[in-house]
């Protein structure tokens, strides 16, 4: 069967939406992308969409969120309430996989390990960054597909 | 080291219609005002970022006995609460809130609602109780109750259309409020009844 | 070198687009009068280019038009703008990142509206996405948002009552109206995620035919 999961992408979204101005522009790398580059989540076939989404999810709980903190108590909050998000959803992702029902193809692999790659070639903090900062890539991807 | 003040005692918590206030009773120090600042953990802070607490800037130093959380619980996970009480140079321990708190345990009340008849249109009145909200609208002919039609109103537009009626004829209304962020409904409202053009308009 | 850059630079460099019609704007630099010429490049988030657009080389208005730059919504965007004048130039000036897909505008939708004696029956047209040449294949923005709805008002001009219709297809009929009344039809587009809203078009006002046992009443 396939993965539902409830989610909010509407309050994701809206937190995002928020501080995006502020987070891009402590981004300034235009030459790299971490999630469209080589190619664009929206070549991820539907068969591997829903492992491709816990794997990314799982990749900004590990490797993002906490390497976000900035001087802005207000930016903090809004992050928290992301990272929170982010962990209800992930929850749900979790037991769709052991459920067998968000199945890990060669593609979804592959596109994990090209996301790593992107990440590892900036320091931490950069690459958390603008992989904060590329939420809206993220979030345009699920709610096309969804 | 000057005397430690009390923690702030009976910590707790109002959350209705995902509006959620964190209270607690006054510290009472004679000849002295007394400031309060709460801090606040979800889950990921306490399974990602080492336990970190992260301040409330709005109810940072403030005189006031409860603060508005709604901003900050934006996330349908376990959080934890806490307050402390400062008074000059001096501030007490962390009172913290027993248990979690998850928005999911909300109290949703039923929408008010206002049902119209305009000629042959049954229309409704709903009460905008904020983005979070939608509402399910059920409505039928009065006395045919196995035949109900349903209507999700998605954002509230002043009157909203439900449907025809047949001249002359009572139809009956209910509302209740869904939370799709905690996917859970309030109960419903009471039902209201009108009667189409045709006949005399009743509230029955 | 210092002195040749020494201009000041353009100011509010932004995007301005209206579905997805997307050009850029920006205001000249403070203190400069006329004579100020300007070019633009702009580059793909992620890919390693600034690219030049010809078009807007050396050119004394203060917009540019990319959107054939930047049509491909399924991508992000920057721009940049440097101002020239009398052998001076500023700093390149950059946008924020450009997401098509989120920082458009939508138009209202057309509507449409005809009339028996009881009802009315409305017709919504979303707009189409921007296209290079009236020629080119037409992408309605329904196709864009696959989630777009319409919240449509319906006002009787002799009651004063409005009322409200949300639909995701796009005809409305409203039937069991009052015969020989007019009504003033206008309507939104919504778009639930990402959160998009249109303004409410233009009111268009239609009577209901005439019952034909009794004269007009509005």
């Amino acid at each position: 069967g396939s993965c539902r999961v409830s989610m909010s992408i509407t309050e994701i979204r809206s937190g995002f939406n928020t501080i995006k101005a502020n987070i891009q522009a402590r981004d300034p790398i235009r030459t790299l992308s971490i999630l469209s580059y080589p190619h664009s989540l929206h070549k991820v076939k539907s068969s591997d969409r829903c492992c491709v989404s816990h794997q990314l999810f799982t990749f900004y709980m590990d490797k993002v969120f906490r390497h976000c903190r900035t001087e802005d108590s207000y930016i903090n909050r809004k992050i928290s309430s992301i990272a929170n998000s982010f962990l209800s959803v992930r929850r749900s992702l979790q037991q769709c996989q052991e459920q067998n029902k968000c199945v890990c193809g060669q593609e979804s692999t592959e596109k994990l390990k090209q996301v790593l790659v992107n990440y590892e070639e900036l320091n931490v903090t950069a690459a958390a960054m603008k992989s904060l900062g590329e939420l809206d890539i993220l979030l345009d991807w699920m709610e096309k597909e969804s | 080291e000057d005397a430690l003040l009390p923690a702030p005692q009976n910590i707790s918590i109002l959350s209705t219609n995902m509006k959620h206030f964190l209270t607690w009773s006054p510290v009472i120090v004679q000849g002295e005002t007394v400031r309060y600042s709460v801090e606040f953990q979800g889950e990921y802070e306490r399974e990602y970022a080492n336990e970190s607490w992260i301040p409330i800037s709005e109810c940072s130093l403030m005189a006031a006995t409860e603060c508005n959380i709604t901003d900050d619980i934006s996330a349908t996970v376990a959080y934890n609460l806490r307050v402390r009480a400062n008074a000059g140079t001096r501030r007490s321990e962390w009172g913290t809130l027993t248990g979690f708190f998850n928005r999911i345990t909300t109290s949703l009340t039923p929408p008010l609602m206002k049902v119209i008849a305009d000629g042959y249109h049954l229309l409704v009145e709903l009460e905008d109780m904020g983005p979070a909200f939608q509402f399910c609208v059920l409505y039928w002919k009065k006395g045919q109750e196995s035949r109900m039609q349903q209507k999700m109103v998605k954002e509230v537009n002043s009157v909203v259309h439900l449907d025809t009626m047949e001249a002359g004829l009572d139809y009956c209304v209910k509302a209740q409020a869904y939370v799709e962020a905690i996917n859970r409904s309030s109960s419903f409202s009471q039902t209201q009844c009108v009667r189409a053009q045709g006949g005399t308009s009743l509230w029955l | 070198g210092e002195l040749y850059c020494s201009l000041p630079n353009p100011r509010n460099v932004h995007f301005e687009s209206v579905n997805m019609k997307n050009v850029l704007h920006w205001s000249a630099p403070e203190g400069t009068g006329d004579g100020v010429l300007y070019k633009v490049k702009y580059s793909v988030y992620g890919v390693g280019k600034w690219i030049r657009k010809p078009e807007c080389r050396n050119i004394n208005r203060t917009w540019c038009d990319l959107s054939s730059e930047t049509s491909d919504y399924e991508e992000q965007y920057y721009a940049s703008v440097k101002a020239f004048l009398n052998g001076r130039c500023s700093d390149w000036v950059e946008t924020a990142r450009f997401n098509p897909l989120t920082d458009t505008k939508i138009d209202p939708p057309v509507v449409s509206v005809s009339s028996t004696e009881k009802s009315i029956a409305i017709i919504l047209t979303a707009p189409e996405k921007w296209k290079r040449s009236p020629a080119g294949e037409s992408v309605s923005l329904l196709q864009v948002y696959p989630g777009l709805q319409y919240n449509v008002s319906v006002l009787n001009k002799k009651t004063k009552k409005r009322w409200f219709f949300s639909i995701s297809n796009n005809t409305l009929l409203v039937p069991w109206l009052e015969p020989g009344t007019a009504y003033c039809v206008s309507a939104q587009i919504r778009v639930p995620t990402p959160l998009l809203h249109s303004g409410f078009s233009k009111e268009h006002c239609i009577s209901t035919l005439k019952d034909k046992t009794s004269g007009e009443t509005a």
